[in-house]
Formats: C-alpha cells, structure tokens, sequence
C-alpha cells in the first residue's frame, strides 16, 4: 500500500464525524478523489492500479464469460456418475494406496508378497520385503495373480447339477454327500494340491477324526516323482532340497534349471554371487543337460548331453573324485560301484576342469540335478553333495505327496466301488493324469462327486456340485515353517459368491447345521491356532496386537529348529543311481511344466501365455524344441507340424530348433493344449499323456518318434533372429579380464552434434543395467505389464509382431549355430534419448522430452503416424494396432493400475520409466520438504527384478548408485554410435570360465 | 536475324523447320470438331464397361478402408518393426505417378518443347488424379484418422504447434501446395477450352454449367494477355514444386536414422523416379487414349516416341541412383548399411530387390530401339515393368529397410493382408474411374494449345519474316 501521510491528532477540529477510513477523516488527497468516484477501480488496494488494465468488474465479467463458455463446451462430454463415499471406510483414502502382506501358495512353494490395493482392488504384487528370503522380490507368476482374481471365467455362485445354487444348499448338498458315503461304509476322497498351511493340516486331521473313511489325497502334478523316488533311495523318505546359492561357489547343474522365474531366491543367491563389486569370490556354473534351459544359458561352460546318460556321468564323476582328487566316498559305498572315469561325449578340458573346481571347492560346491531328470540321477546327485560335504543346500524332510502311482492307486478304488464321496479340491486329474477316459470311467463309479476351485476346468465337468472358491487375494491362511511363518490375509472381500476352500470343508464338521465347538470361520481357526502356538505365552503384547503387527509384516520369525541331520544311504543310493532308463531309440523326450502356465494352473492367465518363453521366446503354445541339426536331418524347419510318438502314445505339434540343444534330445513343455477356460482353450498340445508310467523316470521318455506331417503353422514369438551378425549391441568379458583392468574391445566412439544440449534443470533420470546380473527370467516384463496396463494381444497378433510389453528380454547367441559358446540375455525398453530420433520426426509433437530426461509421450495427442516407431534404432515404441482395451470390462478392467492411462486403438505407447512412480516420490518427498532420496523412486521392472539388475536413479546426483554404476568399467551404451544420447548405460556381461577350459565346453 | 537468302541451299528452311506435331490436315475447325465433339456425344458401350470395371475396384477399395476404420491399422499387414508398408509405399508411389503431369505442362512449357501440348492436358490431369490418390494415405494410414486435421498448425486453445521439424509436417505442406497449384494450372488452361465448348453446346445444362466453368472468358486480346500471363507464372511455380514434392517426400526417409533410408541421393533418387514412373503411366494412358477416341492425328507416334526417349534417360538415371546407393553401402564401411543392401538382393525380399532392378533399369534398355519405342506392344510392356518396379522399389525402400534395421532382436517378415491389395485395388479404381469421367466431360486435349502448332498458326514458320 503506497504511503499516505496521515495528520497529526491535533488538526482534529475540522473532521467528519462519521468516517469509514483513517483517510476519509483526514480527507487526504486520495480519499477525496475516491469519495468521489461512485465505483472503485479495484477491490482490494484503490493505491494499486488493477495490472494490465483489467479492472475487477471486467474481470468478473471476463470470469463470468469464460465459465459460461467452459460450461457449454462441456455439455456434450459423456457423462458419468460419480458417487463420492458418503461413509468413507477408514482404510481407504481415494488416490492412496494401500498394500497387504499376504502368501502366496504353488504347490509346495510359498511366495511372500505385498499386494497393492487402489480403492479397495488388488492392482499390484511384489515380494514381501520384511522377508529375508525374498527380500522385495517375487516369481512372474506370482506377479500375474492379479489378473487371475479378475478373470471373468471364475464361477460366480455354487452350481448343483448345473442349476444354481445358494450356499446354504450347496453346503447341504456337500453334507448328505459325504454322509451318505460315511453310511455306506464308503471313502470320502479329497484330492487336493499340497497342503502347506498348518491349521488346515489340522482341519484335515479333525475331518478324518470326525468323519469315518475320510481319505484326503495331496497330488501336485507339476512335482517331480522322480526326485521323491531318488531322494527316497538316497535318504529314505520324500525329502526336499532347497540350494542355497549364495554359498555355492562352484555350481554344477544336471539339467536343473534353477534360474527359471518360478524361484526368486535362487535368482536372487545366484545372480548376487556374481557381482564383481561382491566380497566372496563370484560363482562359476558348469551345466550338463539335454535341453536348452535358462539356466544353461547362463552357465560358464555348457555342454549338451543326453539325459540318460546324467547318471552315469554323476557317477563318473564321484568315481574321479576318489581316485584322483582324494574325496571319500560315503560309507557303504565300494569303488568297484562305481563306473570308469570321463563319459565319450564331455571333452577332456571341461572334465578336468569341473573335477578340478569341484575337488577345490568341496562344501562350497553345489551338485544339482533337474527335477524331470530321472531318480538315478537324482540319487548320484545326493551322493557327490554328500562326497563334497556341500553346505551350500538344505535337505529336509518333506510332508508325503502322493505321485501318479498313488493316484492310479485312488481310481482303481473308484472303480471298485470303495469310494462313495470324491471331493477335488484345486486339482485337475481329468487333466493333469493325462487319461481322460480312465479318469471319466472311475469318477462315473462314485456316487456323489464335488468340486472346489475357481476356474471350472476339465474335472469339474465330471462332477455334481461345484464349489466356486475364493482366489487367495480373498482368502485368510498361514503357513510354517516355525521360524519364519508367514501370513495370507485377504486384500478385497470375495468379488462373487464364493467360500474358501478351508471353510467349505469346515461346513462338514458341522454336521447339524449347527455351530456348537467348531469355530465360525477358517479365519478363526487360523487366529486360534495362532494364539495358542504362535502368541508367546506370558507375552506383555495382546493377543490381538501380536496378530495384527504379524499381518502387517506378513512374516513372523520364531525360534529356529536347526535341520535334523539326513543320512546318505550310501550303497542304496549308488544302487538307485545305476538304474537309469536305458537310452537308445530315436530321441530322448523330456517334459517339464511349462516355465509359465506351470502345471496347466495358469493356462487362462493372458499374461502369462503372452510372456514369452525366455529360451525359445514363443508364446501361447508349446513348441517342441529339437537340436538344429535333428532338425536338419528330418528336414524341419521353426513351425513345422511333426507327429511326436512315444510308447504308442503321439500327438501333432509344432517345432522349434534351439540351438544348444543336445542332438537326439526333444522338449515339450507340461500344461497347455486345456480344453476349458476362453483363454486357456486350444493354446499348445497336451503332454501330460505322454509322460511314463515309471515313477522313476515319468518325465523323461527314451524311444520316442518323430515325424514331420509337411504341415507348417506361425509360430506366435517374440524374436526370431537370435545371432548378432557381428554388432556390437551386448558386450561380454570374463572376471580375469576385468581384475586386469581389461577394457571390452567394443569401440569408443567420439559424437559431435550441432544441437545445444538439454538443460535438467532438478532431475535427469536414468538407468543401469546389468547384463551380467540379468538371467533373462521375465519378472521385468510381468511387472511392468501390471503397473502399466500393458495390454494382453493374443497369439495371431504375437505371430504378427504387434505384442505390447514395453520391456522385453532380447536373447542372443554367440558362435556355433548347434552348440553356442554363449547366451546373453538384454532387456531391451526405451531407452529415453537426449537426442531422441522419435522426437522430431512427431509431426504433432506428441512425443518430445521433459525437464527431468524423460522421453514422454502424450497418448492423447498422438495421431499414429507410427513414425516415431519407425525411425526409433531399439524398436521399442508399440503401437495399438488394434482394440485392445475398451472391451475390457469389469472384472478385468478393474486390474488396471488407476494412475497410468489406459491406451486406445492406434495410439504409439511405450516406456515411461514408471513416470506414475516419479510423480509419486516426488510428492512424497515435498510433502515431507526433503529432497528426493536415491533409490527412492523404484521402477516397477526393477522392483520386479530378482536378480536386481536395473538400477534406477538420478543421473544428476554423482552421488547417486546409478551415476556411479553408469560411470562402471563395464558401462556401455547400445548403439552409441547413432548419437541419440540413451539414458539406459548397460553393464557388459561376464563369464567366468575356469582356467584353461574352454567356455562352454 | 537477317541471313543472305541467297547463300543457302533453297531447302534448307523447309530442313530447320520442326518436324509437324500434327498427321495430316488438321485445321482449327475440325480440331474443335474432334475434340471438343466427345463431351457431347453418348459414350460407346466400352466406356459403360470400362467404367463398371474401375468403379468395382474403387468399391473394393473402400470397402477396404472402411473396413480398416473399423478395425483399426491391425486390418493391414504392418507389424513392428515395418510400422509402414503399403500405406507410405502407396503414398510414394502415387505422388510419383503425378509427376510426369507436372513436368510435362511446366518444365517442358518453359523449355518451349512444343510436342508436349497435345499431351499436356491428359498429363496434368493425371497428376490431379494421381495425388488425389496419393492423399488419401497420409489420411487412412493414421492410427485414429479422425484426428488427422491436428497436422496442420491452426490455432487452438490447447495451444499446442506442430512439429516443424518433423519431415512429415513438410510433406503436408509439399503435397497441399503442390495439389493446389496443379489443380490451378490445370483449370487455367481448361479456360479457353470450357468457353469454346460453352460457345458450341446447344443443352441448356450444360451451357449454364460450362458458362460458370469459362468464368466469362471471351477470347479478347486482353484475356489472351493476362491468360498467357498466368499460364507462364503458374508454370515457372509449378517448376519449383515438381522438384521440391519428391525431394520433401524423400526427407521422410532421408532424414531418419533408418539404414537404407538415411541417404543423401535421395531427393534427387526419387525426383527421377518419379517422373520415369510419371511418364511410364502417361504412355499407357495415351496409348489407349489416341486408340479408343481416334486422336492418332493429334498424339503422333513422334509423341510417344519422345515421351519413351525420357523414360529411357529415367531408367538410366535409375541404374546410376542403384549404383550409387550400393556403392555408399560399401564405401560407408557402416556394417548396418552393408546389410541393408545385402538384404535387397539376396535377403527375404531379395526377390523384390531384383523385380526392381530387372523392371526398372534392364527392361527399359529395350527403348534404345526406335522399333521399341514406336511399338505398342513394346512400349506398353516397357511402361507396365516401369510401373510394377517403381512400385516394389517403394517397396524395397520401405519394406525392406525396416524389417531388418538395427537390432537383430526385433527383426521381422511382413505380409500384406488382403485389405492392403484391397486398397491399392482401389486406388487404381478411383484413378482409372476419374481418368474415364475426365475423356468424357472435359477437353482431352488443349485444342487451344495444339491450334498453335498447326502449321501456318505460327507466323515465322514456313516464312521469311525477318
């Protein structure tokens, strides 16, 4: 306010008697002039003058205009309701997200997790980091739950006879079932997958105490029999082996393909051992095997064998070991058991040089032998860890599961007639058996037949009553071991109808309808049990607090029980070992779960069946892997159709040649070719007919057949040209190279440009990856595909090129077509240029750069001219070349990530680097008025990176970890040479091959 | 100039004299008579067939394009990384095919190569027809083709400009102006014509329509002033753009970091180009043309024969603009670009690569023969090869280049659907339908134009007027 001088009190004579302002009274200069305009000019301070000449009338006249004018060119924008919470429940703030600790459970494998929840919806998972096992990281397909508690296929309500129910009826119906079979004398089978949980373990135990001829059966058929029948011959009962890799200095894999992504932890152990920055010396991987796995792509030396032969070599090696290297055999065991030394097909250099690691590394050494390889080398595996005196894995013993035979076993009693009630309970024999007839035959011969599950599958359809169950992110649990427990707790109220599957089996302890001594929900029954083995007794904390600060974490740690130490058998053992199935025939068959439908289970998760397979990078099917050179001899080419027969059994299915293959061995993956479920339905053969009677040995098959038909079919994959042709796009050393201060050959290259460089004026984000951290297992692409709504596309537009994933893991080959000395695995995303050729070739300017380094893009501005694509060297940019979102409806549509815009029909759409997150962490950090902290700020493909391979920060910072892993020795750029400047710096692989053996064998 | 009659041979100004542009007697009269006659009779029944057959095709074809409007880009074969194929290869193709109007109403007008006035007329208007054609790419080839305006700067209370660094923003503006002024060039000459047949129709529509079209031209000395006037301005305009459309359409590719596209010989490549695929269109066009309404007297064999001369010179052009795009690819050292050029004769499409090469540069040679370039049979089988390799050279450029550029990871085949040939189908039914409507309705010929050729219409022919 300008100064106005006001007089002194004493020319008080001559004022008004009435005044309205210090100035008015004193009538100066201004306040006369004002008094005598009617209007004034401006509001608030008549001294200012209004700015730009806006008086406040006009600008309320301007005001009203424009929001007259705002408000009719809004008149014609769809409407929606919009209903605000008149009660808001108190968890739950609009824009905030919550995240629930919960467990999720794959057969015998338990994932720790975090669940995200928008609004009340799970959107999102990622490891439990309270966990120290899985420290923040999870399994893809854990990851993909998400998607599974939206499918639309899940059954709504309890069916009886095809007719709905309610679950009053339902459960009445599931009473007189088992009732009448308890009458008649009759066994009330429950054929369920692993039970993990210890409070159903003890509802089991109460159904079998209350109910008479109670038989629960655990099947899980992705397990390996063959391991069960050579750890029995090993150690005498089923037992479970769980590596501890970041012990393991030496590493040696028999077909076990340990890096798959079902196992964060191994990743994790495996990937951390390998860092050069680590202080214990890094792991060095000798694989022997037959297919190509993930884990023979990463390996120091490879070198493919038939695996029949695994046996013998393992023992081979054991003999060696003696004779050579001074190891001891185990008691019980004579020299003369063992055969001669180096098997034919291993060179002499990768023998010794394995020997010679192995007998130097002794306990940090690791044996490790793949589940579908047969129980012969499964038990000569058990005896060199028991030689080595290995520390590096963990034997225990294992709560039976029953194996095809004992499920054989149950259908010869269904047929006879001995059991009166079947209740399936998350398992598929219809399927998952491979005999769909015998299966009809003996579930025809049982009167009364139940079904609780999800997702009605092949099964389901032979039986009665259908039990819809809730998913796991609607369900209570718990689960041991008792040192580190840990928690499922639902993150959303069951969408539709359903019970858990716990407490629908509680409604049969409940004869009479009625409550009396059985709790009122599995949810009790789970704090019950808690509170009365878990709640330290004389514990100053409640009950209830204990319970609830055990949910909040997920885990809970109690005393550690040390591993009662398990015996070798010795002579048992090298007796089983001897017994491997004979080779000969054309080809050696093995047959693994698929590394991404897993059992079938996952068969109708989008997701998943569109994440390619990391090795052959097909999708939405399982081709049939053959070396390059059988194919060759039969004339086969990618995509060709062949009859596979083995043991009188064939089916059609398409090839691929996969180079690393061992020549005379096929692969085909378990779970697919499901007949139920609008995803699952016709994708890929079903192989679970052609695997063996034989417990020992069902997954691998000798003596099998095959044939080309001339037919040909497009492969639906992502990659189809796996060799370099000499560019230098991913670059590999070994650790000797790097401790001499070698620096990779690839050339250095000097940029000039004409271009003023971009000011960052706060931030300038940027990337690390590590190339050699990176096992290629596609836990980026499953989480970015969640936290970016990342559209699921179908096999026809795959095999057209028009998948979606903004991150995907290319996979390259080095040397030999047959027998590659190496594989290096290379996420590939945007990469967020300075110089970014698909910024000015935009005609519209919908995409262009932000202060932060971010190469953005504006889907609403975006016409598709899809030159942007065209002209980016990564090919990264995706284009929606189709539909593929707005027939989403709910419940699918209700797995979108709220902040991240969902994308239409011909919109380019690419990486963000999470922007969503970056926003995020920025308001948090001003909120809190503190600067950003580095590592804050998590993109979703590193959080879901078990090996922990992306970096994400602030290039800016030099203090920052990317900055200084950005500035590593290793550090390099893709195709720096074209000079658009990425922000991505790669880290170049390494190897670490043993003196003197040549890589790879 | 004043020469000593005296001391020449007594022939020797019938021996300067050009050749005569016109076969047998033709006087003004009856060159009104043959041309201006068409729009007033009923068309033969060939025409009707002619007509049905093209009208289909544009039928399928926008079938084709409705269909992609309600599927979305997915309808069509292209894929990542060959984000553009039929679409842009189109495109190209038909901006190429208009060049020859251009080239041969104003460059060879300014160069006063009389021959081309019998020609000009069905020229220019295939170049009309041709980027009518070419435009309805840029427009359907748009993943959401309803907001394809957003390419032109008009302001907007997003405040949001285009992007003028994108060459496709200059490809707008080359291929708005250059329609803009063919068309203009195209209806300024139609004048005289329009108002010669306004002067002789005897049907009341036509004569109201026609009189509107003549914009009330009289033939006044006056008109005649401003008209020549006009005419040469819009020539010596329509020049620069003959040039500048192609070259702005090869910074599409030039000035991308594609190997294969990344060329500096491109705007010259593809200015050559188009006029040899231009011209190529032209002869079939004439061919049938002089055949099917009788104007062999008009479009003389010395026409054809010139036209196949340039295609000839084009094709020559061609092999050297190959050449030297194989010898960059060598010379460069550039591993990327070694592979591109590998991939246009022996790769995927490498059969494409020599469909082109044979079509384009061997087949052409043949018009070293005057027999060839004075057959029918000949000259069309020459101009269809042209037309066929001018098209997979598109191909090879776009096709090719992008299915395999940098990372061998995301290196794919593409294949056309059924819609992409649907389209082209299409565009050639529209491009055929509208050249059908235009013999029938308008002047093929600027009778104007050709009646300063006649003999004796320009004074110093034939006499010794100093």
């Amino acid at each position: 306010m300008a100064e106005h001088p006001i007089p002194s009190p004493d020319t008080q004579e001559d004022l008004p008697r009435f005044w309205r302002t210090l100035e008015e009274r004193h009538e100066t200069p201004e306040a006369r002039r004002l008094a005598e305009d009617e209007f004034l000019p401006a509001a608030l301070d008549p001294a200012d003058p209004p700015p730009s000449g806006i008086s406040r009338r006009n600008f309320l006249g301007l005001v009203g205009a424009a929001t007259a004018v705002a408000a009719s060119t809004a008149c014609d924008r769809p409407q929606g309701k919009v209903v605000p919470y008149t009660r808001r429940p108190s968890e739950i703030i609009p824009g905030v997200a919550n995240h629930y600790a919960s467990t999720f459970q794959e057969g015998t494998r338990l994932y720790p997790v975090l669940v995200k929840t928008r609004e009340g919806r799970p959107i999102h998972i990622t490891g439990n980091d309270e966990h120290p096992g899985v420290r923040g990281k999870t399994s893809p397909r854990a990851l993909a739950e998400i998607i599974r508690l939206y499918d639309p296929d899940r059954l709504k309500a309890p069916q009886a006879d095809g007719k709905a129910v309610d679950w009053s009826g339902a459960q009445r119906r599931l009473m007189e079932g088992v009732q009448a079979a308890v009458k008649a004398g009759q066994q009330t089978l429950l054929l369920s997958g692993a039970v993990l949980s210890p409070t159903a373990k003890n509802l089991l135990a109460d159904l079998k105490k209350a109910l008479p001829g109670f038989l629960p059966i655990a099947w899980e058929p992705a397990e390996s029999e063959s391991a069960r029948e050579g750890g029995m011959a090993a150690y005498g009962t089923q037992v479970s082996i769980r590596p501890l890799l970041d012990k393991a200095r030496v590493i040696l894999s028999l077909g076990a393909d340990f890096l798959q992504g079902a196992d964060p932890e191994a990743i994790r152990a495996f990937a951390g051992r390998r860092k050069p920055e680590g202080q214990a010396p890094p792991n060095r991987l000798w694989v022997l095997e037959g297919p190509m796995t993930l884990t023979g792509s990463n390996a120091d030396h490879r070198c493919p064998v038939k695996p029949s032969r695994l046996g013998a070599i393992a023992l081979g090696l054991a003999r060696e070991l003696v004779v050579r290297k001074g190891l001891a055999l185990p008691a019980g065991v004579s020299i003369a058991d063992l055969p001669e030394g180096r098997p034919a097909e291993i060179p002499a250099p990768t023998w010794e040089g394995l020997l010679a690691d192995l007998a130097s590394a002794k306990k940090e050494a690791l044996v490790l032998c793949g589940p579908e390889m047969p129980a012969a080398s499964h038990a000569a595996v058990h005896l060199l860890n028991a030689m080595l005196g290995s520390e590096a894995l963990e034997i225990r013993r294992q709560d039976p599961l029953a194996g095809r035979k004992e499920i054989r076993a149950a259908l010869e009693a269904m047929k006879a007639g001995r059991v009166g009630a079947l209740i399936l309970w998350g398992v598929n024999p219809a399927y998952a058996l491979g005999d769909r007839d015998a299966w009809s035959a003996a579930a025809a011969k049982v009167p009364f037949r139940a079904w609780i599950g999800q997702i009605p599958d092949e099964s389901a359809a032979t039986c009665q009553l259908l039990l819809p169950e809730n998913h796991w992110l609607e369900s209570w649990n718990d689960f041991g071991p008792e040192e580190l427990s840990t928690l499922q707790q639902p993150a959303v109220a069951p969408l539709y109808d359903t019970r858990q599957g716990e407490d629908i089996l509680l409604g049969l302890l409940r004869p009479g309808g009625g409550g009396d001594t059985v709790p009122a929900d599995y949810h009790q029954l789970v704090r019950d049990r808690w509170r009365r083995e878990c709640h330290p007794a004389g514990s100053p904390v409640p009950f209830d607090r204990f319970f609830e600060a055990a949910l909040h974490d997920g885990v809970l740690r109690g005393k550690a029980s040390p591993a009662a130490a398990m015996p070798l058998l010795g002579s048992a053992a090298v007796q089983a070992a001897k017994g491997a199935p004979a080779g000969g025939g054309d080809f050696e068959l093995v047959l693994a779960p698929g590394c991404h439908v897993h059992d079938g289970r996952y068969a109708n998760s989008g997701w998943l069946q569109e994440c390619p397979d990391p090795v052959t990078k097909t999708t939405w099917g399982n081709p049939l892997s053959l070396a390059v050179s059988d194919a060759r001899r039969l004339g086969l080419k990618d995509g060709d159709v062949a009859t596979l027969s083995v043991a009188g059994r064939s089916l059609r299915v398409p090839v691929v040649l996969q180079p690393g293959q061992a020549s005379g061995v096929l692969s085909l993956a378990l779970g697919y070719g499901r007949e139920t479920g609008s995803t699952a339905r016709g994708v890929g053969v079903n192989a679970f007919p052609l695997l063996g009677p034989d417990a020992a040995s069902p997954n691998l098959r000798t003596g099998a057949k095959l044939e080309s038909t001339g037919k040909h079919v497009e492969l639906a994959r992502t990659q189809a040209h796996f060799r370099l042709d000499g560019r230098d796009i991913v670059r590999s050393q070994t650790f000797a190279d790097l401790a001499h201060g070698g620096e990779h050959k690839g050339h250095h290259v000097e940029l000039h440009t004409l271009y003023p460089d971009q000011e960052f004026p706060d931030h300038k984000w940027g990337m690390v990856i590590d190339l050699n951290a990176c096992v290629g297992c596609s836990g980026c692409v499953l989480a970015c595909q969640s936290e970016n709504n990342i559209p699921v596309v179908g096999p026809e537009q795959v095999a057209k090129g028009r998948e979606m994933h903004w991150i995907r893991i290319d996979r390259y080959y080095e040397g030999d077509e047959e027998n590659p000395s190496g594989t290096v695995h290379q996420p590939m995303l945007c990469q967020h240029c300075d110089h970014a050729p698909c910024e000015n070739v935009c005609p519209v300017n919908a995409t262009n750069h932000s202060p932060d380094g971010l190469n953005q893009m504006a889907y609403n501005r975006c016409v598709g001219t899809r030159y942007c694509a065209n002209n980016c060297p990564y090919k990264v940019r995706r284009f929606n070349f189709l539909e593929y979102t707005a027939d989403k409806t709910e419940p699918e549509s209700l797995a979108y990530n709220p902040e991240v815009t969902v994308r239409p029909r011909g919109v380019m759409e690419k990486c963000t680097f999470c922007v969503q997150r970056i926003q995020d962490g920025k308001v948090r950090a001003k909120g809190e008025d503190r600067p950003l902290r580095d590592g804050e700020i998590v993109p979703a493909c590193a959080a879901g990176c078990p090996a922990e391979a992306i970096v994400f920060g602030d290039l800016k910072d030099p203090k920052s970890r990317v900055s200084r892993l950005a500035a590593d020795r290793r550090g390099y750029k893709v195709l720096e040479e074209l000079g658009a400047r990425p922000a991505i710096t790669y880290l170049a692989d390494l190897r670490n091959p043993a003196q003197g053996g040549h890589h790879a064998g | 100039m004043q020469v000593d009659a005296a001391t020449l041979p007594g022939d020797l100004p019938e021996r300067l004299r050009e050749p005569a542009l016109t076969e047998g007697l033709v006087t003004a009269g009856g060159l009104d008579d043959q041309v201006l006659a068409f729009p007033e009779t009923r068309p033969p029944k060939q025409w009707y067939i002619a007509l049905a057959i093209t009208l289909s095709a544009l039928g399928i074809g926008l079938g084709c394009i409705g269909y992609t409007f309600f599927k979305g880009i997915g309808a069509w074969g292209n894929n990542s990384p060959v984000f553009w194929a039929f679409d842009i290869i189109n495109f190209v193709f038909w901006i190429g095919i208009g060049h020859a109007g251009t080239l041969i109403s104003a460059i060879l007008f300014l160069f006063r190569k009389r021959w081309r006035n019998a020609i000009a007329r069905f020229a220019e208007a295939m170049t009309i027809f041709a980027v009518l054609c070419a435009v309805i790419f840029p427009l359907i080839h748009v993943g959401r083709p309803w907001l394809a305006f957003w390419l032109f700067p008009y302001p907007n209370q997003r405040a949001i400009w285009t992007n003028f660094r994108s060459p496709l923003l200059w490809d707008v503006f080359a291929v708005n102006t250059y329609f803009s002024v063919s068309a203009m060039f195209w209806y300024l000459g139609l004048i005289p014509d329009i108002a010669s047949m306004r002067d002789r129709t005897t049907s009341k529509v036509r004569k109201v329509i026609y009189t509107a079209l003549s914009l009330g031209w009289r033939g006044a000395a006056s008109h005649w002033r401003h008209y020549e006037k006009a005419y040469l301005l819009l020539a010596g305009l329509a020049t620069g753009l003959v040039l500048s459309v192609h070259s702005v359409v090869s910074f599409d590719f030039a000035t991308s970091v594609v190997p294969g596209w990344h060329m500096t010989i491109f705007p010259p490549y593809f200015v050559a180009g188009a006029i040899f695929a231009g011209f190529a269109m032209v002869v079939i066009v004439m061919v049938v043309v002089r055949e099917s309404m009788q104007l062999k007297n008009l479009i003389t064999t010395r026409h054809l024969e010139v036209m196949n001369k340039v295609i000839l010179g084009m094709a020559c052009l061609m092999g050297y603009s190959y050449f030297m795009e194989g010898f960059t690819a060598w010379y460069s050292m550039n591993e990327y670009l070694h592979h591109g050029f590998k991939n246009i004769i022996s790769g995927t499409y490498g059969w494409a690569g020599w469909l082109t090469i044979s079509c384009n540069i061997l087949i052409p040679q043949l018009l070293w023969f005057r027999r060839c370039r004075t057959s029918y049979f000949w000259m069309i089988l020459v101009a269809i090869a042209v037309t066929v390799g001018m098209w997979f050279e598109r191909f090879v450029i776009i096709v090719i280049s992008l299915h395999q550029d940098f990372l061998p990871s995301a290196w794919r085949v593409y294949k056309p659907t059924v819609y992409d040939f649907g389209i082209l189908l299409g565009t050639f039914g529209l491009f055929f339908t509208l050249v059908l409507i235009f013999a029938r309705v308008l002047p093929v010929i600027a009778t104007t134009e050709v009646k300063g050729i006649l003999p004796g219409a320009q004074p110093e022919h034939g006499g010794h007027h100093g």
